[in-house]
């Protein structure tokens, strides 16, 4: 097959999503892998800063519109055949229009202080 | 593991030392779903227009055999696709909120569980590119109509292309084939896209022309019904119609009688064709002479009607002229200014441009493409452009 179709449902059933970008690699901290692991907790200031708090990390980030959207793409699968035939290789389930951009170092949480004595 | 609580998320907070109050009071517990690493979705960055065209409903397609560069199509350009590595990871969130929307909504949750579908650090990037159209005319060449008297057309061949196999062939938007398809003068007979084999064509030209000169007809009014009565007992009345519509431009006059006026210049330019292609090169003077007496009553053979087709050599004693079709020159950059400089060193700019033009995609100018490709000096007074490195 030289053609793959990226199928598209419209505006109706095509949800929208949110892009973080973050430094560095995700990497699981437990040995389960990543499927049900917890990231951390998105906050935003008042002012509409974003604040991610990220195991013993804090990230200070900014809201980005995207001047080129992005299509999320889901493969289909291999054996069964979509709804729109078996030309479909590629179903675009949500747009993008919108990032969280993290580009701070993160600043560690000091958890223990010692107290003066 | 069990969802974030209220409490748990306040802990956190004053264990960061940051003060609520400052805070919008939603949060999100980012989590990652249970298909989060399975790698099943990946991102592709929109030009302009795509995203309206998802939003409409209309597909896109992937392009390209093993041996070809995929290119992605929407129903009206193309576009090149390349892989784009970021040193970040691109976290890909439903349901995720912005500030603004949290604002706008009174009923906003407090906390917000979102599950992180997926995350990459590349995604697909775009750049519209001209569409890879030398194929299509490759595949039709393969096949040429000679005509309903040819025997080879009884024969099954399997060299017969309909509008969805080109589809699945070219490299190319649908628009950008019917395009093509409508320049290169292309018709569809029984189903199947076909350009006439060019003696073919000449033939019935020549009706036409024999008929206007006959009837001692206006060039720029031929009427349809009256060449189809008369050349209708030689050549099927598709065909007639077929090379009027190729070669002149159809109007209805105000009693609603077609007619077409035709192209003078292409008619000159298709009889240079027929006669510099039975030789290498010709004596410029003699085929001057020959080419006018060969081209209808009333219309005037011109040199810079054979644009892109032929080729004038000033330099030779006496001077000549060649056939050189620009088609059949190389589709890429840098095969087609190669294969220009080894047929000859020196051009000036009035000499390559026609060889060049369709090098040009949106915002290029010729200007840019010998900038980039060649590199000029003066000859005699005059600018010339030369190859950038040896030609082997």
């Amino acid at each position: 097959e030289a053609a793959f179709l990226i199928r598209s449902e419209g505006a109706g059933g095509l949800a929208q999503w949110v892009l973080v970008e973050l430094q560095g690699e995700v990497v699981p901290r437990q040995s389960g892998g990543l499927a049900g692991s917890l990231l951390g907790d998105l906050h935003y200031t008042c002012e509409g800063v974003p604040v991610l708090i990220v195991g013993h990390h804090i990230l200070y980030g900014k809201v980005v519109q995207l001047e080129k959207p992005f299509a999320v793409l889901v493969k289909q699968g291999a054996g069964e055949p979509g709804p729109a035939g078996p030309h479909t290789h590629y179903t675009v389930t949500a747009l993008i229009k919108t990032k969280l951009l993290f580009k701070t170092r993160p600043k560690p949480i000091i958890t223990n202080v010692p107290k003066k004595v | 593991g069990a969802m974030r609580s209220r409490a748990e998320v306040d802990a956190t907070l004053q264990t960061a030392k940051l003060n609520p109050v400052e805070l919008l009071p939603a949060v999100h517990c980012l989590s990652f779903g249970p298909q989060a690493g399975a790698g099943d979705c990946c991102l592709l960055q929109l030009e302009p227009g795509l995203c309206a065209e998802l939003e409409a409903g209309r597909s896109l397609v992937i392009r390209g055999e093993k041996d070809e560069q995929a290119v992605l199509c929407s129903k009206d350009k193309t576009y090149d696709m390349k892989i784009a590595d970021t040193s970040n990871m691109l976290l890909f969130i439903p349901g995720c909120k912005t500030p603004e929307e949290l604002n706008a909504d009174q009923a906003s949750c407090d906390i917000i569980h979102s599950q992180v579908a997926g995350f990459s650090n590349n995604y697909w990037e775009l750049r519209r590119c001209r569409p890879k159209l030398k194929k299509l005319r490759k595949l039709l060449m393969e096949d040429p109509y000679e005509g309903p008297d040819s025997r080879k057309d009884q024969t099954l061949t399997f060299s017969k292309y309909t509008t969805e196999d080109l589809l699945s062939l070219i490299q190319a938007s649908e628009e950008e084939i019917l395009h093509q398809l409508q320049i290169i003068d292309a018709c569809k007979i029984e189903g199947y896209w076909r350009v006439l084999e060019f003696d073919y064509e000449m033939k019935l030209l020549n009706h036409v022309t024999q008929l206007i000169d006959s009837e001692s007809w206006s060039l720029s009014k031929v009427p349809l019904r009256t060449c189809l009565e008369e050349l209708g007992s030689l050549e099927p009345r598709e065909m007639i119609e077929h090379i009027l519509l190729s070669y002149g431009r159809k109007y209805i006059d105000d009693a609603g009688e077609v007619y077409f006026e035709m192209h003078e210049d292409k008619i000159c330019r298709a009889i240079a064709q027929m006669l510099l292609q039975n030789a290498v090169k010709f004596n410029l003077s003699e085929f001057q002479e020959v080419w006018q007496q060969s081209v209808p009553e009333g219309m005037t053979a011109r040199l810079d009607q054979l644009k892109g087709l032929a080729l004038v050599d000033k330099t030779s004693r006496p001077e000549t002229i060649f056939l050189l079709k620009v088609e059949d020159l190389p589709e890429g950059n840098q095969e087609r200014f190669n294969s220009l400089f080894s047929i000859r060193e020196k051009w000036t700019e009035v000499d390559i441009t026609p060889y060049i033009q369709d090098l040009c995609a949106e915002t290029q100018t010729v200007g840019a493409l010998l900038t980039k490709y060649a590199r000029s000096s003066m000859q005699n007074g005059v600018k010339v452009y030369n190859s950038r490195r040896p030609i082997s």
